[in-house]
C-alpha cells in the first residue's frame, strides 16, 4: 500500500494588508487551518513561497523561523493555548521573557496593561485551570498582542465558546485591531461572526473561491 | 533561566507521581552509593590499620634477591629469599629516629606431615616470641593453652589454621596438655567428636624452592584467634625462629654461634644457587619420609642451652613500625637510600606493596561495588528515561504551544534538564546527605562481628565506615552522570515536538 497524498491547499495566491481584520471561512477540510499554519510558520508549503513582511520564510532554518514567530506573529489557538503551570500574568509575559530585551518592570507593565484591556485584572494570579474557556481565550489574546506583533493568527477562536462569549472575544479582537493596528487573520466556519470581518477569504477544497 | 526553573519547579509539583518515582530512584541510588563509599573507605582504612598494627607494621624489608614485593601471600610453594645480614641491617634501623619497632621474621610456606593421613599446608611465621609481643602486643587472643616463654620452642596455631588442619587432615590440634573444648570445636568436629584424632605436636617440612629443608617436630603451645581479619592472618602459624630456621634449612643462630668455623664464614655469604652448585644434591634433605620416620622425629629440645644471639641467624623479612605513618612512600625511599649506601642487599617496601592483593582489597571491592552501582544506575536510568519520555509525550500541546509562541529548542531542552536537575539536586542531594549522616552515625553503634567474611567488609572486627570529601564528590559526580544520561533521550523527544504536532494532537 502506498501513501495517498491529499493536498490541503492548491495554488493559493493572496496578500494581506497591514492592519487588516481578515476572516478565512470555509467548510471543514477546506484548508483553513493549514493556511493559517503556513502563514504562522508552523507548517510549510510543499511548493511556493510565503513572505511575512518583507521576509521570505521558505528558506529559513528552525531557529530563524522560531524567531519570526516570536517577534512578528501572535497566536490564538482553539484550545491548547496557555502554559498550565503559569498564572495569567506569567502566561502573558511569557513571549516577552523569551525575547529577553525588556526590563522586568517594562515586561510587567505591558502584561498588566493588556490584562486590564481584556478585562482580567482580578484574575491576574489565577492559573488557566481556574479560568473559564472565554477567560482563557482572553489571556491568549493578551499574550498574542504583548510582543506587538505584525500579525495575530486565530484558528477558530470561538469554536469552543458559547455565542455570547464568542462575540465578546471577537469584539475584543476587533478593538485591539483598531487600537494597535495589528493585522488579524482568523478562521471560522461560523457565519455569525463574519459581521466582524473587514475582509473574507472563502476556501473550498484547498482553493480560494471568494476573496472580498 | 529564572523562567525555566520556575516552570521546571511547578511542573515537578504538578506531576507529583512521576516526580516522586524519579526522586525515589535518585534518592536510593545516591543514598546506597554514599553508604557504600563510606563502608569501602572504612574497609580500606581498617585493613590498612590492621595490617600495620596486627601483622606487618608500616614497612617491610626484604632481600634484593626477592623478585616480588608481595611477600605476604605468595603463590604457594614459592619461597621468600633469606636475609643473612640482619645484624648490619639492625644498626641502620636502630639509628633511624622515625622507627618505633622492628621485628625480623622468617616467613615461608611449609608442609604439615603426619603419620595418619595426607599432608597439610601452612604458612609459617618464625619469630622471637618476646620481640613479637613487643611489636604486636594485642593482635590476638589465646583461646587455648598459653603464650610461649622466652626462648622456648613451640608453635602457636591460629583457630583458622586448626580448622583447616581438621578439614584437610582430619586432625584436631590441641595445646600440649590441653583437652578438647566443646565450644571451640567446629560443627563438623563436634559431630565426630568421639573419632577425633588429637595432636599436640606438629611436624613441619619447610617448603623452599631449592628443597634444602628439614623436618621439625614442635610442640603446640597455644591456640590463638586474631582479633580481626582472622581469615587472613589465621593462615600463619607462629613458630619460634630457631625451629623455623632448622625447618627451612637456614643457618640457625645456634649453628652460627656454635658450629660454623671462621674459615667457613665466607660460605654464609654465598647465595643459595652457589651453595647448590657446590653441594649438588647432597645438601638436599629429601622430604618424602616414610611415616615411621616421621613418628621417630623427636621434638626440638635445644631449649635454653645458652643465651643465643638470635640476630645472627637467617630471616626472610623485617617488619617495621614507625612513630608516624604519614608520608610512607617518602620514608621508605629515605630508608632505601640508607640501606643501599651500606650495600646491605635489601630493600624496603610499604605495607601496601608487601601485602599484595590484601593491601589492594579495598580497591578491588570498590571496583566490584562500582560495577554494581553502574548496574543499579543503568536500571535507574532506564526507568527515569521511560518516565521522562512519557512525560514529554504527554506534554506535546504545552511544548508545541511554547514553540509556537517563540520558544527555541534550547529553551525546551533547558526546561527538561532543569526539571531533572532539580529532582536530582533535591532527592539525590538528600540521599547523599542522609547517606553521609548514616556513615557518621554508624560507628556510634559499635557494630562488631566475628564472621570472617564480614570482617573483610568491615576491614576489621568493628564496622567503622568513613567518608572523605573525595567520596562525596564522587557521589555527586555519579549523580550528575545519571541525570545527564537520563535526560538525553527525553530531551531529544521534547526538542523535536513542533507546534504542528500540538495542532495535530489538538
Amino acid at each position: 500500500m502506498g501513501k495517498t497524498i491529499v493536498p490541503a491547499l492548491r495554488g493559493i495566491d493572496f496578500a494581506v494588508e497591514q492592519g487588516a481584520f481578515l476572516s478565512v471561512i470555509g467548510p471543514s477540510g477546506s484548508g483553513k487551518t493549514t493556511l493559517l499554519n503556513i502563514i504562522g510558520c508552523i507548517d510549510f508549503a510543499t511548493a511556493g513561497t510565503v513572505k511575512v513582511g518583507d521576509q521570505e520564510i521558505t528558506s529559513m532554518n528552525d531557529r530563524q523561523i522560531t524567531d519570526i514567530r516570536l517577534h512578528k506573529i501572535g497566536f490564538i489557538f482553539q484550545t491548547f493555548n496557555l502554559i498550565p503551570v503559569l498564572d495569567v500574568e506569567e502566561n502573558v509575559e511569557f513571549p516577552l521573557l523569551l525575547m529577553r530585551k525588556h526590563s522586568r518592570s517594562e515586561t510587567r507593565k505591558r502584561a498588566i496593561t493588556l490584562i486590564e484591556a481584556v478585562g482580567l485584572s482580578e484574575y491576574i494570579r489565577h492559573k488557566p485551570a481556574e479560568l473559564s474557556g472565554g477567560q482563557r481565550q482572553r489571556v491568549a489574546i493578551a499574550r498574542a498582542l504583548v510582543t506587538k506583533p505584525d500579525i495575530v493568527l486565530a484558528d477558530e477562536p470561538t469554536a469552543n465558546l458559547d455565542s455570547v462569549t464568542g462575540e465578546q472575544i471577537l469584539t475584543l479582537m476587533k478593538a485591539m485591531n483598531e487600537k494597535e493596528k495589528t493585522t488579524f487573520i482568523f478562521s471560522t466556519h461560523d457565519h455569525n461572526v463574519l459581521k466582524f470581518a473587514q475582509k473574507i477569504v472563502q476556501l473550498k477544497d484547498g482553493l480560494i473561491v471568494q476573496n472580498q | 533561566m529564572e523562567l525555566i526553573f520556575k516552570i521546571a519547579w511547578r511542573n515537578i509539583l504538578r506531576h507529583k507521581g512521576k516526580s516522586l518515582v524519579i526522586g525515589v530512584i535518585l534518592f536510593l541510588g545516591a543514598y546506597l552509593m554514599t553508604i557504600g563509599n563510606g563502608v569501602i573507605a572504612g574497609m580500606d582504612k581498617g585493613i590498612g590499620e590492621n595490617i600495620i598494627n596486627s601483622f606487618m607494621g608500616h614497612m617491610v624489608i626484604l632481600a634484593d634477591k626477592e623478585r616480588s614485593d608481595n611477600v605476604l601471600f605468595k603463590i604457594y610453594g614459592k619461597s621468600v629469599a633469606p636475609i643473612y645480614n640482619f645484624v648490619q641491617i639492625k644498626k641502620v634501623l636502630q639509628d633511624d629516629p622515625d622507627i618505633k619497632y622492628f621485628l625480623p621474621v622468617g616467613k615461608n610456606a611449609a608442609l604439615i606431615l603426619n603419620e595418619e593421613s595426607d599432608m597439610g599446608r601452612a604458612f609459617l611465621l618464625g619469630v622471637d616470641f618476646k620481640a613479637y609481643r613487643q611489636m604486636f602486643p594485642d593482635n590476638f587472643d589465646i583461646i587455648e593453652g598459653r603464650f610461649p616463654k622466652n626462648s622456648e620452642r613451640g608453635v602457636l596455631i591460629p583457630a583458622f589454621a586448626r580448622k583447616e588442619c581438621y578439614d584437610f587432615m582430619n586432625i584436631w590440634l590441641l595445646p600440649e596438655g590441653g583437652k578438647v573444648i566443646d565450644s571451640n570445636l567446629t560443627p563438623e568436629a563436634k559431630e565426630n567428636k568421639k573419632d577425633l584424632i588429637l595432636k599436640d605436636q606438629e611436624v613441619f617440612m619447610g617448603a623452599r624452592d631449592d628443597n634444602a629443608t628439614a623436618d621439625v617436630r614442635v610442640g603446640i603451645k597455644g591456640i590463638i584467634k586474631y582479633k580481626a581479619l582472622n581469615a587472613f592472618w589465621g593462615h600463619f602459624m607462629i613458630l619460634d625462629i630457631e625451629s623455623y630456621r632448622e625447618d627451612l634449612g637456614y643457618f640457625s643462630a645456634y649453628e652460627k654461634t656454635e658450629s660454623v668455623p671462621k674459615e667457613s664464614q665466607a660460605l654464609l655469604n654465598l647465595d643459595n644457587s652457589n651453595l647448590e652448585n657446590m653441594f649438588s644434591e647432597s645438601a638436599v634433605v629429601v622430604a618424602d619420609k616414610k611415616r615411621e620416620e616421621i613418628k621417630s622425629l623427636k621434638p626440638a629440645v635445644r631449649v635454653n642451652i645458652a643465651p643465643l644471639n638470635l640476630d645472627a641467624g637467617a630471616y626472610n623479612l623485617v617488619f617495621i613500625k614507625l612513630w608516624n605513618g604519614a608520608n610512607l612512600d617518602k620514608k621508605a625511599a629515605l630508608l632505601n637510600k640508607k640501606l643501599k649506601e651500606k650495600n646491605l642487599d635489601v630493600r624496603v617496601v610499604t605495607w601496601k606493596k608487601g601485602s599484595g592483593v590484601i593491601g589492594s582489597l579495598a580497591v578491588i571491592i570498590k571496583g566490584i561495588l562500582f560495577g554494581f552501582v553502574v548496574f543499579l544506575f543503568l536500571v535507574a536510568v532506564i526507568i527515569i528515561v521511560n518516565t521522562l519520555s512519557m512525560a514529554a509525550l504527554e506534554r506535546v500541546p504545552e511544548i508545541g504551544m511554547m514553540r509556537a509562541v517563540g520558544a527555541q529548542k534550547s529553551f525546551v531542552r533547558n526546561m527538561f534538564v532543569a526539571e531533572t536537575s532539580v529532582l536530582a539536586g533535591i532527592f539525590g542531594g538528600l540521599g547523599i546527605i542522609l547517606g553521609a549522616v548514616t556513615v557518621f552515625v554508624l560507628p556510634a553503634f559499635h557494630i562488631t562481628t566475628q564472621n570472617d567474611m564480614l570482617q573483610l567488609l568491615y576491614g576489621g572486627d568493628v564496622l567503622n565506615p568513613i567518608l572523605n570529601t573525595g567520596d562525596i564528590f564522587l557521589a555527586i559526580g555519579q549523580l550528575a552522570l545519571v541525570t545527564a544520561a537520563s535526560v538525553i533521550y527525553p530531551v531529544h523527544i521534547a526538542k523535536n515536538i513542533t507546534p504542528l504536532d500540538a495542532v495535530v494532537r489538538d
